[in-house]
């Protein structure tokens, strides 16, 4: 009887310890942020089948649940609540939307999951008045942030700004948590690296509400006579305000956008030529890791991955892979202590979490971003030098 | 103030007002014949919007093209809507009506979601998008001037249609009264059928506009549906004829507010509810 129990026991702790690690992601799959959102899933997917061909995590199969956060606050919670009460999950991963984040940080801070976070720039250093995401979570343990915050983006477009040579520069920017503390910042950056900004004006972004009629700030900052013209919206705001400077016969040095993706087809619009933009990864990004992880993405996906968070979601999923398998538990602050000193894969190269302005636990700075221009079909890489296809060209 | 500043912010709302029209001259329409307020008719928009994305993607079609083959899909598609289900809910009560409609927006929306993904879709090619003529310092872009053309013909065409022809009559007869309409003979839910069909190849149209000047996305009708229902209400359900002056209106008070005040483009929503406020408590208190 004893043998049967001692069987039947090493039988059930078998069973507990062969359960696979399960990982809750938060998405937008749908509703107006779905392109990221899907582009998340995508990365994902193609790190999960790797991670599981490799031998997946702690012996077992590892698994995803993806939550659709549709973008939104209350849909975002309640997706939150589900993965923590239903799913019992002790990893979280994905994320975007600096406003969604904001309203899960409460929760955040009641469960206490490991959460390994994409999106959300907003760090909420240096603007007044205003508690960031940075600022909220970054002294929690539990919490690692993976995309650069909004102080890493205006640094990596001021310093391309400034190797323009252009003097002034004319800011237009959406007016949520995105654009809006966004703008501020790079007001700050450009004026501190001596350039003048004669015009910093917000605009309601097409993702948000807003109907895509932008010639009346473009028509301000054309009576600005700024040499270039920076503009921080979304993707589907790009196709309008590019094509509304043509129309309006608006001549600026240079056009830089910061929307975190741009629409697929757009390189080959006529209107595309000369416009410069930030981007976290590009599938002609001349490195070895880079070609690599496009190779894998279009044999699964049958497209390129045009949208940096594809890249930035396999990154995520595999190092929490090599964290785990390397702390060989589960065990929470075993996982903390392996994310803070391991070294991760990703289609940019190796990365690391370390320290920012207050957290410790930073993921990707100023040294993730891109600057590409659209150049007769083709987005070729022009900053920083290092990484150039093409050298930048003047509009005029 | 420069002054060619707040001609060019004028014109743009002159030009504005077209698209407005084009969206809200179709929920009118279906408002005022069937009495049903079509939450999905942003969605029908949107189809119309990725129609002609894929028009332009399979076959090369510019968007002009486009229009001849997206208003009768539309308008197929409407009627198929209609006779599958609008139908059956309009004796029901007007909850059960929005929410069947807000259904199929939803529906329709993830279908496109599915064909066509979430990420924004753009025509790469059309040689006119960007062309704005200049007159006196102020630009006059070829896709707004058109559009609201387009909208300026459509209205005045539905308007002629509806005073003019047998079939209009028969709309605004049953409009106005549907047991009378049928007891003389009328087939209503013919009628029904041609005003909702009519309505979808509408949006459709607006759609095609869409596809040229923004990106179409599965939610790239939420906004302009938005708008719609305000114009319609501000013009009085129903009321066709009004929809001109009615988004003329609004659109000129978004661009001036967007060229005139600081970070003013941020409010065009704001002033947009506004009027609509302002203008309905005018109207209830002459009422009262």
């Amino acid at each position: 009887m004893r043998r049967v129990l001692l069987v039947l026991s090493v039988l059930c702790l078998g069973f507990a310890f062969a359960q696979p690690v399960k990982i809750g992601i938060l998405s937008p799959l749908t509703g107006g942020a779905a392109g990221t959102g899907q582009a998340q899933k995508a990365g994902f997917e193609l790190a999960l089948e790797e991670i599981n061909a490799a031998g997946g995590v702690l012996g077992e199969p590892l698994e995803i649940i993806i939550e659709d956060t549709q973008a939104t606050a209350d849909v975002a919670l309640a997706a939150f609540e589900k993965l923590m009460t239903e799913d019992e999950v002790e990893f979280i991963a994905g994320g975007f939307s600096s406003g969604v984040t904001l309203a899960l940080v409460e929760s955040f801070k009641t469960f206490q999951p490991l959460v390994s976070w994409i999106g959300a720039a907003v760090s909420g250093v240096g603007i007044d008045g205003f508690d960031g995401v940075e600022e909220l979570l970054g002294n929690e343990p539990w919490f690692f942030h993976v995309h650069p915050w909004d102080y890493h983006n205006i640094e990596a477009a001021t310093n391309f700004v400034t190797s323009t040579g252009a003097q002034s520069v004319a800011l237009l920017h959406e007016d949520s948590a995105f654009g809006g503390p966004g703008a501020d910042s790079a007001q700050n950056f450009i004026e501190n690296a001596g350039l003048s900004v004669p015009l910093n004006e917000a605009f309601k972004s097409t993702l948000l509400g807003g109907t895509g009629d932008f010639r009346a700030i473009l028509s301000k900052a054309q009576a600005s006579n700024a040499d270039m013209l920076y503009w921080i919206g979304y993707d589907s705001d790009v196709v309008p305000m590019i094509s509304q400077i043509r129309e309006l016969n608006y001549e600026p040095n240079f056009i830089f956008g910061a929307p975190p993706g741009w629409p697929a087809d757009f390189a080959n619009a006529p209107e595309a030529n000369c416009v410069t933009g930030l981007i976290g990864f590009l599938p002609n990004l001349p490195t070895e890791d880079a070609q690599a992880f496009t190779k894998a993405f279009e044999a699964k996906f049958n497209t390129q991955p045009d949208n940096y968070n594809s890249a930035l979601a396999y990154a995520q999923l595999w190092s929490y892979a090599d964290a785990i398998n390397a702390a060989g538990t589960t065990d929470q602050a075993a996982v903390i202590a392996a994310l803070e000193s391991g070294e991760f894969r990703s289609p940019m190269g190796a990365w690391s979490f370390g320290p920012s302005e207050i957290t410790q636990h930073q993921g990707f700075g100023t040294e993730l971003w891109l600057v590409f221009q659209y150049q007769d079909g083709v987005r070729e890489i022009v900053f920083p030098l290092e990484n150039a296809t093409a050298p930048l060209q003047a509009c005029q | 103030m420069d002054f060619s500043l707040v001609a060019q912010g004028l014109v743009s709302g002159v030009l504005a007002s077209g698209l407005y029209a084009l969206v809200s001259v179709g929920l009118a329409l279906a408002i005022g014949v069937i009495g049903i307020v079509n939450f999905a008719h942003g969605e029908f928009f949107m189809v119309g919007a990725f129609l002609a994305y894929q028009l332009f993607v399979s076959f090369g079609f510019d968007p002009v093209v486009s229009l001849l083959f997206v208003a009768p899909i539309l308008f197929v598609l409407g009627a198929v809507i209609y006779q599958s289900s609008i139908r059956y809910v309009l004796k029901a009560p007007e909850l059960n009506q929005m929410l069947l409609t807000f259904g199929i927006g939803i529906i329709l929306q993830n279908l496109a979601l599915v064909i066509w993904g979430g990420d924004p879709r753009s025509i790469s090619n059309v040689p006119y998008r960007s062309v704005g003529y200049q007159l006196a310092g102020v630009s006059i872009g070829v896709v707004p001037f058109a559009s609201f053309l387009l909208s300026v013909a459509l209205v005045g065409g539905l308007y002629y249609m509806l005073i003019r022809t047998p079939a209009g009559r028969a709309m605004r007869a049953v409009s106005q009264n549907r047991m009378g309409a049928s007891l003389i003979g009328l087939e209503v839910n013919r009628i029904y059928l041609l005003a909702f069909a009519l309505s979808a190849a509408l949006a459709g149209l607006g759609g095609v506009m869409i596809a040229v000047i923004q990106s179409p996305t599965p939610t790239v009708g939420f906004a302009f549906t938005l708008k719609a229902f305000a114009i319609v209400v501000l013009a009085g359900l129903g009321n066709i004829r009004g929809i001109l002056w009615a988004s003329l209106l609004v659109a000129l008070a978004e661009s001036m507010v967007a060229t005139l005040i600081p970070d003013g483009d941020a409010l065009r929503n704001a002033v947009f509810f506004a009027i609509i406020f302002v203008v309905l408590i005018v109207r209830s208190r002459r009422l009262a």
